[in-house]
């Protein structure tokens, strides 16, 4: 079983109609690579087109939710002859299976892809005495 | 996707959520097998207006000077090579969803391009370049003579 699961954006439309927003944007699943070293587990998330204010990561108890906010542009850009891609806003969420020190997490935004540093927290030995 | 078997919105539980991700990378293989990887890398948008195209591409974590961009008549080319991260010792890799390696893409456009004055920008991954039509094929207003 994977350390690091992965949870779908099917709540992705709830979340949404939760904030009833009368037209919601679109929300697209970004491409994400997991690492993991002996320290720490990074995230690379690409999400082009995304400033760095408007990116949110939120980490509780297990739950990584990261959310980026597209703007789109004012002027008119005209006719659209292709379209490989749409524009919309990035949702992604990760249960994490591992313990972490969420409040030492760095977050760096660069061209694009948000790089988030989880340190890995060293697992704690207790040893607990038989009482006689 | 080769088929579904359900509506996805009735998709709630965690199997069906797995067996359609297994589906996609299935089809996705399958097709790559089939015609070979297709070079959809970047993924650009077109927009034209009567005197000016905009070209915009995504290319989350590639740097500015690592980008060619060429343009000959009415043919860009776009053309780098992403690097893949190099990786330490010891690392496990969990995901890997991102692209790396070289991309080429040529696009046709709909009219002769003014060279001297293409403009490429490269702002949060997105890769914008406007392209203006040359003068000598903009279209003309022909004015009637009432007579």
């Amino acid at each position: 079983m994977n350390t690091l699961t992965q949870e779908n954006n099917r709540e992705v439309t709830e979340k949404v109609a939760e904030k009833g927003e009368k037209t919601p944007a679109k929300v697209y699943s970004p491409n994400v690579d997991v690492l993991e070293t002996e320290e720490a587990i990074l995230f690379r998330v690409e999400m082009p087109g995304v400033d760095q204010s408007s990116v949110e990561i939120s980490i509780e108890k297990d739950q990584l939710i990261l959310e980026g906010k597209f703007v789109p542009p004012t002027e008119s850009r005209g006719q659209v002859r292709l379209a490989e891609y749409r524009e919309g806003n990035y949702f992604r969420k990760f249960t994490i299976g591992k313990a972490i020190h969420s409040d030492k997490a760095v977050a760096k935004m660069k061209n694009g892809i948000l790089e988030l540093t989880l340190p890995k927290m060293e697992p704690k030995k207790t040893k607990i005495e038989i009482q006689k | 996707m080769l088929f579904r078997i359900l509506d996805p919105q009735t998709k709630a539980n965690q199997f069906w959520r797995d067996f359609d991700r297994l589906n996609d990378e299935l089809t996705r293989s399958i097709l790559d097998s089939q015609f070979g990887s297709s070079s959809n890398f970047p993924p650009v948008n077109v927009y034209t207006k009567e005197d000016e195209a905009l070209v915009t591409c995504l290319l989350p974590g590639m740097e500015a000077d690592a980008i060619d961009i060429n343009v000959k008549d009415n043919l860009l080319s776009i053309h780098g090579k992403k690097k893949a991260e190099e990786l330490a010792e010891g690392t496990e890799v969990h995901r890997r969803e991102i692209f790396n390696g070289e991309f080429h893409r040529t696009l046709e456009l709909p009219f002769r391009v003014d060279q001297e004055h293409v403009l490429a920008k490269f702002t949060n991954g997105v890769l914008n370049i406007h392209l203006p039509r040359r003068e000598e094929d903009k279209p003309k207003k022909v004015s009637i003579i009432a007579g």
